[in-house]
């Protein structure tokens, strides 16, 4: 009795179905109809212009009506087994399901009548029996749509005397907590499991009273993504296992946010409670993360308040870490500053750091006379390099994969370095017929794709024209190709830049798309990389390898890029960040900084899309935010940075580079063929390692940065996934 | 003229004598024979037309006794009866409201103000009377702002007097010619009027002993702990159209009379 | 602007007491005499760990902080209100706290500057 559909795509009849279903959507990426062939309804009695193929709910929706639901999901497949939207048609023997109806011409769909009315009532009595009565200990209580919508359309007393089922709980992982007695088989988290996450570990088992959602045997469910099923899940049957009786939703306070783990750059909402981070939930945008947001992003957050750096450290004479006040490290740090010039003072950034911190960091080297800013991760700069902003974006956009036809990856595992790219290239998979190709591993994608061998002299057949998947290429209307960033970083970067800049450049003067499709892509995986590269700090550490400094600043810099063997014995390394991670034990001074839910500040995503963050707690103990801390130092140091407060340095951000405080928007990069001809003059050759993405399997994913490997739920994640999900099962209270 | 003032004060005095009686009589009735309608809302106070009635001529009667003064009479959904009166004419009201035959409203209950910042004259003082002789009771209101003087009532009622230093002292209104102003509730050197919308729910000081002074010292409030807010906005609200505010209290207005002048 | 300022009140709004500045000036005038002859009494009744001196360049640092003000209802409000503390101080209502507290001993003064700012704690 499973209503799940497979992994493959959705018959062609469900697709148009629900390419209409996305017509009246905000996004509205389909085609809209044109104007003349739409149909007239009335709803209450008031007329509503609407395409054909439209639902009766979303008539209703375009009406400013709404209708209650449970099972019916913007996003989701219409499945229509809740019945709560039974609304009257006007001469209709019986009320309609709203969400699955489409409507007719001269409908008069009466959304209030006494009939929809009593039709609501009904349902509501039936879903209530066998709900139980334990709202006060349920985690949803206060954002539940059971209860919300009984306050509104049920009844007001209860008639219903026998005893109510119940269900056994299923142990899922160590995300979700399951209680299964308050499902109401609404089917949507495993909607969701098969066609967003694309992972068909969830479905129903029985009927009638006896109907399950489950996994049919005792298993995790494995999915990136499965935190969203705690979202969309309309009553307290899946929620957060972290989050367990911690909190209400009525006692937090709300802070609108950008996630930092990825390099997508999620918007998130924190919830923070008593000055501690109670939860991280997902924040409507729709060229970003639409609605979902990924594991890591949701439940790395309990990281923030383990193994942090509180206080001030010094390394005494025995090699030990001593605490200090600020006064004490910051005039230490800013007389070793002073004693040093030029070449002898050097930086490395790492992937969680903001971009207001980068530029304090680029003023004060700059005011040594050193310009040795580096990041922690690589690129090419041979040919254009980091010249040309296209060089290093994500030029089409997340939301461009939607319009697509052709997709070559390279190199990358979309699935782990950027979730919410690949649940868009899943969406238009499934509902574009998106054809993908990939070069590299063979990883699961959660889709089928065309796998081209993981030699990168692949990359050149196809940039000859020699091998096949170039036809397919050059006959694409709308090609893309994305290139991962860790394939950049092997020895044979440039090169791999190189073919792969030709192969796009080939693709888009062969489809004969216009000037606005971009077709060559770059994935990042760490947040502060665009910002960094934008405000002309070099990537890659090869420069301090070669030319080691007497002063190392490493601001977050904790990827263990370089290790004090790379450095003279005498080399003062300062650490500033916000874990005790790997770059932390190998600093002389430790400075406690700001972690992302802690400062205002400004990253930019892989896109190219400046946004910033919110402070939604204060840094712990006596940790600064970051670029505070670097401006102390310098007025200490006797070259005070001209900013004291957060306009001022976004002002002079503005300055280096204006992009960066224009939040939400997407500057535009151009100059692809020019960048095309630059890396022509690349003279690499590629190596026959195969490419490898950096992240193979989900085991991978959890822990990537020094927050999300300081986090317990993230470490259980790897355990369950690695051990199985009963291995870090706990004693359940509830 | 002097008719109509009789026949009113007849009607009022009639009904108010009466009182009860026909009032609980008919209530039973609209029971009887409204049936469900009656049965469905057993909650909602029934109606009490004839003590509206009566009301409502009442206040009519002393709106055209005192045109000068009385702006608007209005009953409201619970059947009282409130007069809003020009800041001028409080003496003038209150001793009519002592004194005469038909009102005798003799005693001040209440005294009390309310601050709605958003108006031109942000407080509102509001008078609760009772009649002891007709055992009624009635409301006066009247306007003022942070800077305009009001008339002292103590001269008509003895009682006004610790209730308009109430006043002053948690609104910051001004009595004009009150025998003895002074603050009541707060603490000698405590600055600012606590009931104003604007006045901060921590307050701006907060005491503590010091040892090193030997005594108690205020200092700017620092807060240790996170104040309580609650946000009953759910993430995830799906029917916002649904969610109307809910229904503000709807005052019938009676006799509406303008100002004569 | 002060004749301009004047006229306007005058016409427009009920005065509390003062019919324009002038009057408005002569009463603060007159409170300032009171509380400067009250000070010395002050200090010895509750037995003040201050000079006489102190005790009256607060209360002219406490009049000064209103030098600002010009409209005489605002002046007269601030003047109830001054006789009204002068009243408590006389009668001895208050006590040593009441009045010490003036004198803000105990507090220490917010950071100014950015590095005193950062050192003490998170805000800016």
């Amino acid at each position: 009795m499973s209503t799940v559909s497979t992994m493959l795509r959705l018959p062609a009849v469900r697709r148009t179905l629900a390419g209409a279903a996305q017509a009246s959507q905000v996004c509205g990426r389909t085609t809209a109809t044109a104007a003349s062939n739409q149909i007239e309804v009335f709803v209450d009695g008031n007329p509503v212009l609407v395409s054909p193929g439209t639902t009766v709910l979303q008539a209703c929706e375009k009406a400013g009506i709404q209708i209650p639901r449970f099972c019916y999901h913007d996003r989701l497949s219409v499945a229509g087994n809740c019945r709560m939207c039974l609304v009257e048609i006007e001469k209709a023997p019986k009320p309609v399901a709203a969400c699955a109806m489409p409507v007719m011409k001269g409908w008069n769909i009466l959304t209030n009548s006494e009939k929809s009315r009593k039709a609501r009532e009904g349902v509501m009595e039936f879903l209530l029996a066998n709900h139980p009565l334990d709202c006060p200990i349920c985690d949803q209580g206060g954002e539940c749509d059971l209860q919300d919508q009984s306050m509104m359309f049920g009844s007001d007393r209860s008639r219903f005397r026998e005893g109510k089922r119940a269900v056994e709980d299923k142990n899922i992982g160590p995300l979700v907590k399951t209680i299964m007695t308050r499902c109401i088989q609404c089917t949507r988290c495993i909607r969701f499991a098969s066609e967003i996450a694309g992972v068909d570990d969830l479905g129903t088992t029985g009927r009638g009273n006896d109907m399950q959602v489950g996994t049919y045997v005792e298993k995790m469910f494995m999915s990136e993504l499965s935190g969203n099923i705690i979202d969309i899940c309309p009553v307290g049957a899946l929620t957060s296992k972290p989050y367990a009786f911690t909190a209400r939703p009525w006692e937090t306070r709300k802070v609108e946010s950008i996630d930092v783990l990825d390099a997508v750059g999620s918007n998130i909402v924190v919830s923070t409670r008593t000055g501690e981070v109670m939860r991280i939930l997902p924040r409507l945008h729709e060229d970003i993360n639409e609605e979902w947001i990924s594991d890591k992003t949701r439940f790395a957050y309990d990281g923030l308040k383990r193994q942090r750096l509180t206080q001030p450290m010094v390394k005494n004479e025995k090699g030990l870490f001593v605490y200090a006040s600020w006064e004490d490290v910051l005039t230490r740090v800013a007389g070793v500053l002073q004693a040093v010039e030029g070449k002898d003072v050097a930086a490395i950034a790492g992937g969680l750091v903001d971009a207001e911190a980068l530029i304090a960091l680029k003023d004060l080297l700059n005011r040594v006379n050193s310009d040795m800013l580096c990041t922690e991760e690589v690129f090419p700069t041979a040919g254009a390099g980091t010249d040309l902003r296209s060089n290093y974006l994500l030029n089409t956009k997340i939301a461009g994969v939607e319009e697509a036809d052709v997709l070559l990856l390279v190199g990358t595992n979309p699935r782990f370095e950027a979730p919410l790219f690949n649940a868009r290239i899943r969406k238009s998979w499934l509902h574009n017929d998106l054809q993908v190709a990939l070069v590299g591993s063979a990883v699961n994608l959660t889709y089928t794709y065309n796998h081209l061998g993981d030699s990168p002299q692949i990359l050149q057949d196809i940039a000859s024209g020699r091998h096949a998947f170039s036809k397919v290429l050059d006959q694409a209307k709308k090609p893309m190709v994305v290139v991962g960033s860790a394939a950049l970083q092997r020895s044979d970067g440039a090169a791999i830049h190189a073919a792969v800049s030709t192969i796009a450049q080939n693709a888009r003067t062969k489809s004969g798309v216009g000037s606005d499709w971009k077709v060559m892509n770059i994935l990042h995986r760490v947040a502060s990389q665009v910002a960094a590269l934008d405000l002309g700090f070099k990537p890659g550490v090869e420069a301090i390898r070669k030319n080691p400094p007497k002063v190392l600043f490493l601001l977050g810099a904790d990827s263990g890029c370089i290790t004090r063997q790379d450095l003279p014995k005498d080399c003062f390394i300062i650490y500033q960040g916000h874990h005790g991670d790997v770059g932390a034990p190998m600093a002389d001074v430790i400075l406690p900084g700001a972690a992302y839910t802690e400062k205002a500040a400004t990253y930019v995503n892989t896109e190219g899309r400046a946004q910033q963050t919110r402070v939604a707690v204060t840094p712990p103990g006596m940790a600064r935010e970051d670029w505070r801390i670097i401006r102390a130092i310098s007025e200490l140091a006797g070259m005070t940075l001209p900013y004291e407060n957060l306009d001022q340095i976004r002002k002079r951000l503005e300055e280096v580079s204006p992009n960066l405080v224009r939040y939400d928007d997407v500057e535009e990069a151009n100059y692809f063929s020019q960048a095309n001809e630059l890396s022509k003059l690349v003279k690499q050759q590629l190596l026959a390692d195969p490419l490898i993405p950096p992240q193979l399997t989900i085991k991978d994913f959890y822990m990537t940065d020094s927050i999300s490997r300081a986090s317990q739920t993230m470490a259980k994640c790897v355990k369950a996934v690695v051990e199985g999900a009963q291995a870090v099962e706990e004693p359940s209270i509830c | 003229m002097l008719a109509a003032t009789a026949a009113a004060r007849g009607l009022a005095r009639a009904a108010l004598r009466a009182g009860v009686g026909p009032a609980a009589a008919a209530a039973v009735q609209a029971r009887a024979a409204g049936g469900s309608a009656a049965e469905t809302r057993p909650t909602v106070r029934p109606k009490n037309e004839i003590e509206q009635k009566q009301l409502c001529a009442f206040g009519e009667y002393v709106a055209e006794i005192l045109p000068k003064y009385i702006q608007q009479v209005q009953v409201t959904c619970f059947n009282e009866l409130e007069l809003l009166i020009h800041p001028d004419g409080i003496i003038p009201v209150l001793t009519f409201l002592r004194d005469h035959t038909n009102a005798q409203f003799k005693s001040l209950a209440d005294l009390t103000a309310v601050d709605v910042p958003s108006r031109q004259y942000r407080f509102e003082i509001v008078y609760n009377l009772l009649s002891l002789r007709f055992n009624s009771r009635i409301r006066v209101k009247t306007y003022t702002d942070e800077l305009t003087p009001i008339d002292s009532a103590v001269s008509v009622h003895k009682a006004a007097n610790w209730y308009e230093r109430e006043v002053w002292d948690m609104y910051g209104v001004f009595f004009a010619n009150h025998p003895d102003l002074r603050r009541i509730l707060t603490d000698y050197g405590f600055e600012g009027h606590p009931f104003r919308k604007d006045f901060p729910l921590s307050g701006y000081v907060e005491v503590r002993y010091d040892d090193e002074v030997k005594r108690v010292v205020a200092e700017p409030v620092e807060l240790s702990q996170e104040f309580r807010k609650f946000d009953l906005n759910s993430p995830w609200e799906t029917f916002p159209a649904y969610r109307a505010a809910p229904e503000t209290l709807k005052i019938e207005a009676g006799a509406k009379k303008e100002d004569a002048k | 602007m002060a004749v301009a300022g004047k006229g306007a009140v005058a016409t427009a709004v009920k005065p509390i007491f003062s019919r324009d500045l002038g009057e408005a000036k002569r009463r603060v005038r007159e409170l300032y005499r009171a509380w400067y002859r009250e000070v010395p009494n002050t200090v010895h009744v509750y037995q003040l760990d201050i000079t006489v001196k102190w005790g009256r360049n607060k209360v002219r640092e406490m009049f000064m902080k209103n030098a600002h003000v010009t409209d005489p209802r605002v002046i007269d409000l601030l003047v109830i209100k001054g006789k009204m503390e002068l009243q408590e101080t006389i009668n001895v209502w208050k006590q040593r706290t009441h009045v010490m507290r003036y004198f803000h001993e105990t507090e220490t003064p917010r950071p100014k500057d950015f590095l005193s700012k950062f050192y003490a704690g998170h805000d800016p």
